[in-house]
């Protein structure tokens, strides 16, 4: 009697699990999501996968240069690989990712039930992937993928010293990823102003929703223009038209045209990883954000300003004011400094927990200290007409975007694992990768700094043995492939962790501040079961901790102007 | 909306005062225009949240008195799936392609299926279980 029963239970349970998950059920629910939540997951893993495409590709262009000579590439294909090293970099991994981290977190840090375009949002997605696969269909092509460097300087990137596809392509490709880039902003701006839950004012958001906001308006102001640029490019290389023809200035247009983008693109991929980094900070010193204000107008200086410094990448060409970007380039100094400052006082006296994620917080804080610090030397125009187009700029740059990009992705990852997929990372292996990664990557990049110095140059394929770069080389390649490395502990993390039961709790670090913490991991379809009262910018910290905020409070109001009366002057003249 | 509108504005107050600065010291048309649009930009959003914000009250999450059960009752139409973003996608892709490959024929294939897959998106919620 009881193994009949056990055998009909047993029945039934397969059924309804092979109706869960059959294949077609699961393929339509990717391919017909609507639910910001699953579109940010989505972005997550395709990122992750052109990650470590463009970073094998990397390794390629390392081990040629390990030795003088020319070993694994010839020149061409190393040109390509470069090429598309930087494209899926830059446009394929680290812009849609704040697209991911602005789907999975920004509903939930604002009590919202799902953006405001939710359909919008799917097609962005979409968007992203073809577009991306477009590019990188050059590679299968006759002639093969684009080679003319990520910013495709004219005439270098005209039809007749670029023939192919690949190239047409590549063009084509990237102005689907900007389309998918500016609808994403467009869908983060009015998500922010027009679906927050009673009580959030905007001086209430969290520092990482301020920052997808300020990224949204830098997209929508210069993605448009990389859009109108690469469509001038396709006309020149398809139709015939002549708009970049160097024999009337069009080298230096084009240069005007991606480097307005150019340039802001930088900061369109610093900015939401600074408000990670700010996140992380804050809930494992357990402290709230110091300087909270002043985050939001440098963040906001940051946003203005990073759209009048495009020509410091153009100094070397001689046509462009170079005390006008110089003295721009040093101002974006002012605010930067500004979020360090706010970081230490954070951590400053607070009661810090070395989990990986804040490890990785704390090896983007020197990181990116050295690439600021570089990027100083360059915006000074005497002193970057030496190392322009060298591998000092490689170093500066590696510093400055694989530093916050990078480093603050795995320490949003370390951090929100459990509230996107319900799971805790393993803290050992965690820490097996960050030490592996930091070590990786320092190696890795900062002999570069004395290479470029030395005078080799970028996007060489070669150099002599007589010219003395081979040692600090075969450093910067080692490093490389231990970098390589370090996503094996990441990837093996993921895959031990994966049936792990759920942490069932709202906030599993205990010190969660903004509200994606006072829902489940993961959050139910529309994202609250209940929404908690809003009265200060860490509502699910007043919920979990309600002794401790009203502390936090008094203690505010006495620092800011959270009182009563200032409170009236506030909403007078800043709301 | 009076932060949101000041959002803007300062982008707008920050690029009228930038461009006239920047063509008096290069005297350089792109960049000068691309700085006025910026300018631009912000001037219409802040504009029109200005506007907008005029006709009605201070919003429940304008106000730092709100409370949740302001805001109850139906906040939206939020499409439960839809296959249609992937569909539109794929034919922005074909567009493309056209180009990309040199061959006006496949854009031509591209606008015609495109007119269906608009219509489809469009059309979606003006029948079926979740029509509107």
């Amino acid at each position: 009697m009881t193994t009949q029963t056990a055998r009909v239970a047993t029945q039934e349970e397969v059924r309804t699990v092979s109706a869960d998950t059959a294949l077609g059920t699961k393929v339509m629910k990717y391919l017909t999501t609507t639910d910001h939540k699953v579109i940010g997951n989505m972005y997550f893993v395709t990122t992750m996968i052109f990650f470590m495409f463009g970073g094998v590709l990397a390794l390629f262009i390392r081990a040629e240069l390990a030795n003088p000579g020319i070993q694994f590439l010839n020149y061409e294909t190393y040109n390509q690989f470069f090429t598309m090293h930087g494209t899926i970099m830059l446009l394929m991994f680290a812009t849609p990712l704040f697209a991911g981290f602005a789907n999975a977190l920004i509903p939930l840090q604002i009590g919202a039930p799902d953006v405001a375009f939710p359909r919008m949002n799917a097609f962005s997605y979409w968007l992203y992937l073809f577009g991306s696969l477009m590019a990188c269909a050059g590679f299968v092509m006759p002639g093969g993928a684009a080679s003319f460097g990520w910013f495709a300087y004219a005439p270098l990137s005209d039809a007749i010293n670029s023939p192919g596809f690949g190239s047409n392509l590549w063009v084509f490709g990237l102005y689907i990823l900007g389309l998918s880039t500016i609808l994403g902003g467009v869908n983060f701006t009015t998500t922010i102003i027009t679906m927050r839950a009673p009580g959030m004012t905007m001086f209430r958001m969290p520092i990482f929703t301020w920052n997808i906001l300020a990224t949204s308006i830098m997209v929508l102001i210069t993605f448009p223009v990389l859009g109108a640029g690469l469509l001038v490019l396709g006309a020149d290389r398809v139709l015939g038209a002549h708009i970049f023809d160097a024999t009337h200035a069009g080298a230096v247009l084009w240069q005007h045209l991606f480097w307005f983008f150019g340039h802001p693109e930088v900061y369109v991929i610093a900015i939401p990883f600074f408000g990670i980094i700010t996140e992380v900070i804050s809930v494992f010193s357990r402290k709230p954000v110091f300087g909270y204000y002043g985050l939001v107008f440098a963040t906001l200086a940051i946003t203005a300003l990073s759209m009048s410094v495009w020509a410091h990448h153009m100094f070397a060409t001689g046509a462009v004011n170079l005390p006008f970007f110089s003295f721009m380039s040093f101002m974006i100094a002012i605010p930067t400094g500004v979020k360090f400052f706010n970081w230490i006082g954070t951590l400053w006296r607070g009661s810090i927990s070395l989990t990986s994620s804040m490890l990785f917080a704390i090896g983007f804080l020197v990181t990116f200290l050295f690439g600021g610090l570089t990027g100083v030397i360059l915006a000074s125009p005497a002193l970057d007409f030496h190392v322009t187009d060298s591998y000092f700029v490689v170093a500066h740059f590696h510093y400055v975007v694989f530093g916050t990009v990078v480093f603050a992705m795995f320490a949003g990852f370390y951090m929100w694992w459990p509230k996107f997929t319900g799971k805790m990372l393993n803290e050992t292996w965690g820490k097996v990768h960050f030490w592996m990664l930091f070590f990786g990557f320092h190696i890795t990049f900062l002999v570069q700094h004395w290479l470029g110095v030395e005078g080799m140059q970028r996007r060489i394929a070669d150099y002599g043995v007589w010219e003395g770069f081979t040692f600090l080389n075969q450093v910067s390649t080692f490093g490389s492939f231990l970098l390589g490395l370090s996503m094996l502990p990441f990837l093996w993390n993921v895959w031990i962790t994966r049936k792990t039961p759920d942490v069932g709790v709202n906030d599993p670090w205990g010190w969660g501040r903004s509200l994606e913490w006072a829902t489940s991991c993961p959050p139910p379809r529309h994202n609250f079961a209940s929404l908690p009262r809003i009265r200060s910018m860490h509502p699910a910290f007043d919920l979990a901790h309600p002794d401790l905020a009203e502390e936090d409070e008094a203690e505010f109001a006495e620092l800011f102007d959270e009182s009563d009366d200032s409170a009236e002057l506030v909403e007078g003249g800043v709301k | 909306m009076k932060a949101e509108t000041l959002v803007f504005g300062f982008i707008a107050a920050f690029f009228a005062l930038m461009t006239p600065i920047y063509w008096f010291m290069a005297g350089e048309i792109a960049g000068t225009f691309g700085l006025a649009f910026a300018g631009l930009l912000g001037l219409i959003i802040t504009v029109y949240l200005a506007i907008t914000g005029r006709s009605f009250d201070p919003r429940p999450e304008d106000r730092r008195d709100g409370e949740i059960f302001e805001g109850a009752g139906a906040v939206g139409f939020f499409p439960p799936q839809s296959l249609w973003p992937i569909v539109c996608a794929g034919v922005v892709t074909l567009i493309f392609l056209g180009p990309g490959v040199e061959q006006a024929w496949i854009s031509i294939v591209g606008f015609g299926i495109g007119i269906w897959a608009a219509s489809g998106w469009i059309l979606e919620f003006y029948r079926g279980d979740y029509s509107h």
